[in-house]
């Protein structure tokens, strides 16, 4: 059987992103197998189909994995590895009636971005206000290293794209459950 | 009762309100979905991250409790607090539902 490995990088947030890819990749006939290392993804030939894959982010589940598992493959929705706090779920869309997904409201939607956040935003915030910014000023107006600073100044740009990303979209979430 | 209880529960998702009304007797997860499924002649299908996330939540919330475990699935039955709060939802319900049949 032939396989694919492919490089791609999602931030964080991107986890919608990270699902249309998936889906995308085994409508053209490669079935996503597993995701290693800093984003590698492997895929193996298969008949192209419409295939839906959803992330889910639930520490609880994982530490209670067959009975987190169990709720979905009840559902019909096979598991297919975790990632970095990520559980990787999959159905095929011929087994669906209409649009579905493993989450069917907003506020669990929401509920879901909130692990994320302090899963995974919390410990980047930390690691940006106490190391970051401070090693930058220090860098840039006290050590006069500013390849380092520049450097910093770059990381720190990346972060703060990260961040908006995710408060725009949060904010984005919450004005469409109240509507 | 607590502000965190009224402000989650007054009023409540249409999730939660499925998971306790179905609670009333003891099941699992999967045994509420299709009985959801059923009850609503499949217009409303909940899906399993929100019923995960849920039900966790609510047992935390002491809506509901823990029975015991079958074949991997955990088994919850509304308490004392769930069925006080899911009494007062149905009474909000049944008064919009009377002031629609009113004439305004």
């Amino acid at each position: 059987m032939r396989t694919l490995k492919k490089y791609r990088y999602f931030s964080i947030v991107d986890y919608e992103k990270e699902q249309e890819f998936l889906s995308e990749m085994h409508r053209s006939g490669w079935r996503f197998v597993k995701v290693t290392g800093v984003g590698f993804y492997h895929f193996e030939e298969c008949e192209p189909a419409e295939v839906v894959y959803q992330l889910d982010y639930n520490q609880e589940g994982i530490e209670h994995k067959s009975e987190y598992i169990k709720m979905f493959s009840d559902c019909g929705w096979d598991y297919i590895q975790d990632y970095m706090g990520y559980s990787y779920f999959s159905k095929p869309k011929s087994e669906m009636n209409g649009d579905e997904g493993i989450f069917c409201d907003e506020s669990s939607r929401i509920a879901m971005m909130e692990r994320v956040f302090k899963g995974r935003m919390l410990p980047l915030v930390v690691i940006f206000s106490a190391c970051l910014i401070p090693q930058f000023f220090l860098n840039l107006f006290s050590f006069h290293n500013h390849g380092v600073a520049a450097f910093l100044g770059g990381i720190i740009g990346v972060y703060l794209v990260v961040f908006a990303t995710f408060g725009i979209k949060y904010i984005k979430y919450r004005r469409d459950s109240e509507k | 009762m607590d502000q965190h209880i009224k402000k989650v529960y007054m009023p409540m998702t249409e999730t939660a309100f499925y998971i306790l009304f179905c609670l009333q007797k003891p099941n699992h997860g999967y045994g509420v979905v299709q009985l959801v499924e059923k009850l609503t002649d499949g217009e409303i299908r909940l899906a399993p991250g929100t019923m995960y996330g849920s039900l966790s939540k609510m047992e935390k919330d002491r809506v509901i409790e823990f029975v015991k475990e079958e074949d991997k699935r955990k088994i919850y039955q509304i308490t004392d607090l769930g069925r006080e709060v899911l009494n007062i939802e149905l009474n909000r319900i049944k008064r919009l539902y009377r002031i629609t049949q009113e004439e305004l």
